[in-house]
């Protein structure tokens, strides 16, 4: 099963073999994993976004037509559930009960989770989490999945030339912000 | 060449992901533009800056624990998955069992209080008072003429209390007009009346031959 393609894996699945999912979430988990983590710069929420990737794909697998790439739907599944974490964290935040699990998190935090940051990595996750959510979504895609202009267009069904534009201004942004952050410190 | 047309690629060209072909081409402007050559240098710092920054990655135990929670996670979900497709039902269901609960909760207490007050007040109506006054109650209440408080008690014994009251009624009205009182007549007026009732309008009745 391991050397069947993604699309064949998909087919075993719709056919009633199980394992073709443990082979399709084996094969993708550290990509989506780490989609997922340079969105929300944190791995509990990364790792729930996850998980609910991978619930969300095993029910809407067995409708998958191939219409688009397996890992072009499932990059599109995750930008999706990212992005609504992340709206649900900017509500979380504007009501500000943030303040009060950020303390409790931190006393329990387990050493798998912990995740030394220095100042400058510090200011490019602000940078980054300051982008506009579709520059953020580009700005992953491009730089660190380091995906093409066309597959990032069928994931975010964006053309190809605004992709370019707000990749470049995406790159812009960060730098400003971080150049702006050492002025003032 | 425009300048908007290779600012756009600068960062490619930068990350080295621009074919030879497209490379040279912004080689060449870059040759000639100020401004495109400002605006590599402030991307070429960004991206130094960017390929420091190495989030510490989970240990390879974590992605062993990816599947088997997925897994438990789908056994939860399919075990809801009739309230997800029955989203309806999920929402009727409990609804219609909280109304029955409710209606019977209700109905029970008061039908039982109801039943002892009622049955009280059968027991009043037929003891008490004699055949002649609740004719006269009757016949006054249908001719609508005022009644005596000791005639209002019985025609609102007979009329409110009882839910016999239209057999009462009925068979007082057919007596007055001096008719027999068929048993099939009858059997349709005590059908809604319980067993207990029945049996105490008819004993009660039957105790001061009004029948």
């Amino acid at each position: 099963m391991t050397d069947s393609s993604d699309l064949e894996l998909v087919e075993l699945f719709q056919n009633g073999n199980e394992t073709a999912f443990n082979e399709l979430v084996g094969r993708y988990q550290e990509k989506i994993y780490w989609i997922a983590r340079r969105f929300v710069n944190d791995h509990d929420q990364a790792d729930d976004i996850v998980q609910e990737v991978f619930i969300k794909v095993y029910s809407a697998l067995k409708n998958f037509r191939g219409d688009s790439g397996v890992y072009t739907w499932l990059y599109r599944i995750t930008v999706n559930v990212a992005l609504n974490a992340l709206r649900k964290q900017r509500i979380r935040d504007f009501i500000r009960i943030d303040e009060f699990f950020e303390t409790a998190e931190d006393e329990n935090e387990q050493p798998d989770a912990i995740f030394e940051k220095d100042e400058q990595q510090k200011l490019i996750e602000e940078a980054i989490a300051k982008l506009p959510e579709k520059q953020k979504a580009i700005f992953i895609l491009r730089y660190h999945e380091e995906l093409s202009y066309e597959e990032i267009s069928l994931i975010l069904k964006t053309s190809i030339g605004g992709l370019k534009a707000n990749y470049f201004h995406a790159v812009k942004k960060i730098g400003e912000y971080v150049n702006r952050a050492h002025r003032t410190h | 060449m425009r300048t908007e047309h290779i600012k756009y690629d600068l960062m490619d060209y930068i990350t080295n992901r621009l074919n030879a072909q497209e490379r040279k081409r912004v080689e060449e402007h870059l040759q000639k533009c100020p401004k495109c050559n400002n605006q590599y240098a402030e991307l070429s710092a960004t991206d130094k800056v960017l390929k420091q920054n190495h989030s510490t990655a989970p240990t390879p135990v974590y992605y062993s624990t990816i599947l088997p929670r997925v897994r438990e996670r789908l056994i939860f979900h399919k075990r809801s998955i009739w309230d997800y497709s029955y989203g309806p039902v999920k929402f009727i269901i409990p609804i219609a069992v909280s109304i029955l609960l409710m209606f019977f909760l209700i109905r029970i207490p008061t039908e039982s209080s109801f039943e002892a007050a009622q049955t009280e007040a059968l027991h009043q109506a037929v003891k008490d008072l004699d055949e002649e006054e609740i004719v006269q109650a009757v016949e006054k209440e249908y001719a609508g003429l005022s009644l005596s408080p000791n005639q209002e008690v019985a025609a609102a014994g007979v009329a409110e209390h009882l839910q016999g009251d239209r057999f009462l009624k009925s068979a007082i009205s057919k007596q007055i007009d001096n008719e027999e009182v068929a048993d099939m007549d009858v059997e349709g007026m005590i059908s809604d009346l319980d067993k207990e009732q029945v049996d105490q309008v008819l004993s009660g009745l039957s105790e001061r031959n009004t029948l």
